[in-house]
């Protein structure tokens, strides 16, 4: 017997599952129509704008908006419905007998439901830069990859709470549903935040949605998407701030998947 | 050496106690049967061997090594499930050859284990596509792909028709033979346990009733048995539960009837037994003393009557 490659195995193996036709097809369909038929760039609102970096940050934010949401919708559908059911029916046991660490097994898996999604959505969005908006890519980068990260935080944060349903539930049909269930309840919570604080005119609560969804900090750190005068905002933070919310998500972001990875190779019974 | 060896294996599901204090051996080359009713463990014994599942208490130790993700054992074991679950998008084929690629032996071997167990014409087939029974025999193919040293087998052959089974029957004791590949084979169909293996474990209510050589049970647990063939063994059955007041256990089948009796009324019941039968018109085609047979074994373990 000779050295075989088991992780790539897996790992091909996962992504023919989680991209078969027409999966990969429509994904990368609505991802392009997303990115490019549906991004809002309004001139009047940009003409508004302070600054550069809220200019590239606007331009971004609408870049990404509709992309993100098919983002989720595709890490639901291979995370929640995709490893809950071979969990269910027991593919996982498969897989459990090729000489592989549980958490290569995992790693594989992750790879291919969130990993090859996100880089779909990310070369699809880096084309769209460089052909609609080519004169601020370079000179606002590092705003660009700031709003990219601080967008992609949240729905990273829900794919890690999925992928804990999952292991848990071992149901890809009520994995699937739970999932969209707390997408909708986390919506309605993001909804009511800017309310509350505007109630208590006390940032508090924009705060600690912002270690979740750090997008908030980095929005009100740009002064909301247009200078409108009479918007007062509860809060400002400083772009020092807006990165450390950016960084503090992704502790919360890592942990969350730590936890996953410890139950799934040291907890999880079949 | 032993391949496997557990002791002390215990594992519960909140209030029930799926296995109990196991102890379990399993020798190089051997072909160990693993039988017990419905709940009795068996499937749970099994999942912590192969490092599905932790056990609360003991321990299991797989080619010397603990089996709970360790990915060395797997290249020397391979396991079919009760029910198999693989990609369902793949082809059976294309599948293998990555299973191949998995555990590094060439490619050319996924075509052979399709024709092992004779599924060479679905090798273009999506593995969605197989029925039940095919789908069983993709799984046992899928488990000798890297010619493991030991085979372990949840109810290999639950989904296959008589003629697969026997087929597949021919498999295991062509591997044993040829390749001394060992078995773990877990069955309800008694009959053809008794066919391919050499040691049984009898588990009821999480733990071995029995275990060792099948020879050696069988002397074991056959003494004061009769075994009577018969052709009308339930109406012959019926007139000995009726009539002979000194038979302490009374068994049947379709092909005979199994009895134990007082001591010193073996020689009595072999003249009352003809008697009987003339009555009912069954024809008697043997009287044999100390036989047993697995499902005899099996039958005592799950009536729960104490273990020699």
């Amino acid at each position: 017997m000779g050295k075989g490659k088991p992780f790539l195995e897996v790992l091909a193996s996962a992504i023919h599952e989680d991209f078969r036709f027409p999966f990969l097809e429509l994904f990368a369909f609505l991802y392009t129509l997303g990115t490019f038929a549906l991004a809002n760039f309004t001139v009047g609102v940009y003409s508004q704008m302070a600054t550069n970096e809220a200019v590239a940050y606007a331009v971004t934010t609408s870049l990404i908006s509709f992309s993100l949401l098919i983002f989720l919708i595709l890490v639901f559908k291979n995370i929640a419905y995709g490893l809950g059911n071979e969990l269910e029916k027991g593919i996982i046991q498969t897989y459990f007998s090729y000489p592989l660490k549980r958490r290569a097994i995992l790693t594989a898996k992750l790879l291919s439901g969130i990993g090859f999604s996100l880089l779909l959505f990310l070369g699809i969005q880096i084309s769209a830069f460089y052909i609609l908006a080519p004169d601020i890519v370079l000179p606002q980068f590092g705003t660009i990859v700031l709003t990219y990260a601080a967008s992609l935080s949240y729905p990273l944060f829900l794919s890690a709470i999925i992928l804990l349903l999952a292991l848990k539930l071992r149901r890809g049909g009520i994995g699937l549903v739970v999932g969209f269930i707390l997408y909708i309840a986390m919506s309605i919570v993001s909804g009511l935040v800017l309310i509350v604080a505007t109630a208590t005119k006390s940032p508090l609560v924009l705060q600690i949605m912002s270690f979740i969804s750090p997008n908030y900090a980095l929005q009100y750190h740009y002064g909301g998407l247009a200078t409108v005068p009479e918007l007062s905002l509860p809060w400002t933070p400083t772009l020092y701030e807006a990165t450390l919310y950016v960084v503090g998500s992704y502790v919360i972001v890592a942990a969350l998947f730590i936890l996953g990875y410890t139950y799934f190779s040291r907890r999880l019974n079949l | 050496m032993s391949l496997i060896v557990a002791e002390g294996l215990s594992k519960r599901y909140g209030s029930v106690v799926a296995v109990d204090n196991l102890d379990l051996s399993l020798d190089e080359g051997s072909v160990t049967g693993l039988i017990g009713p419905n709940g009795a463990g068996k499937t749970t014994t099994i999942k912590m061997i192969l490092g599905l599942l932790k056990p609360d208490k003991g321990w299991v130790k797989v080619f010397g090594q603990n089996p709970w993700d360790n990915p060395a054992i797997r290249s020397m074991v391979g396991v079919v499930y009760e029910k198999a679950f693989f990609p369902a998008h793949q082809k059976t084929l294309e599948y293998l050859q990555r299973v191949c690629r998995i555990f590094g032996v060439p490619e050319s071997r996924a075509m052979e284990v399709l024709e092992t167990v004779n599924l060479q014409e679905a090798s273009d087939r999506e593995i969605r596509a197989l029925s039940a029974g095919m789908l069983q025999k993709f799984a046992i193919a899928h488990a000798l792909v890297h010619s493991p040293k030991l085979i372990v087998a949840d109810e290999m052959t639950a989904n296959l028709d008589p003629q697969a089974r026997s087929e597949l029957l021919e498999v295991v004791l062509q591997l044993h033979k040829d390749e001394k590949v060992a078995f773990l084979l877990s069955s309800h169909i008694l009959p053809e346990l008794s066919m391919v293996c050499d040691s049984v474990a009898i588990i009821n209510r999480g733990k071995v009733w029995a275990f060792g050589k099948l020879t050696e049970l069988y002397e074991k647990y056959a003494v004061g048995i009769i075994r009577i063939s018969t052709d009308s063994s339930y109406a012959l059955e019926a007139e000995i539960r009726k009539k002979l007041s000194y038979v302490k256990e009374l068994d049947s089948d379709i092909r005979g009837i199994s009895v134990r009796v007082v001591e010193g009324k073996e020689d009595d019941l072999y003249e009352d037994v003809l008697k009987l039968a003339k009555n009912v018109k069954a024809k008697i085609l043997g009287i044999e003393t100390g036989s047993a047979s697995l499902q005899e074994l099996y039958r005592m373990a799950v009536s729960g009557k104490e273990s020699g």
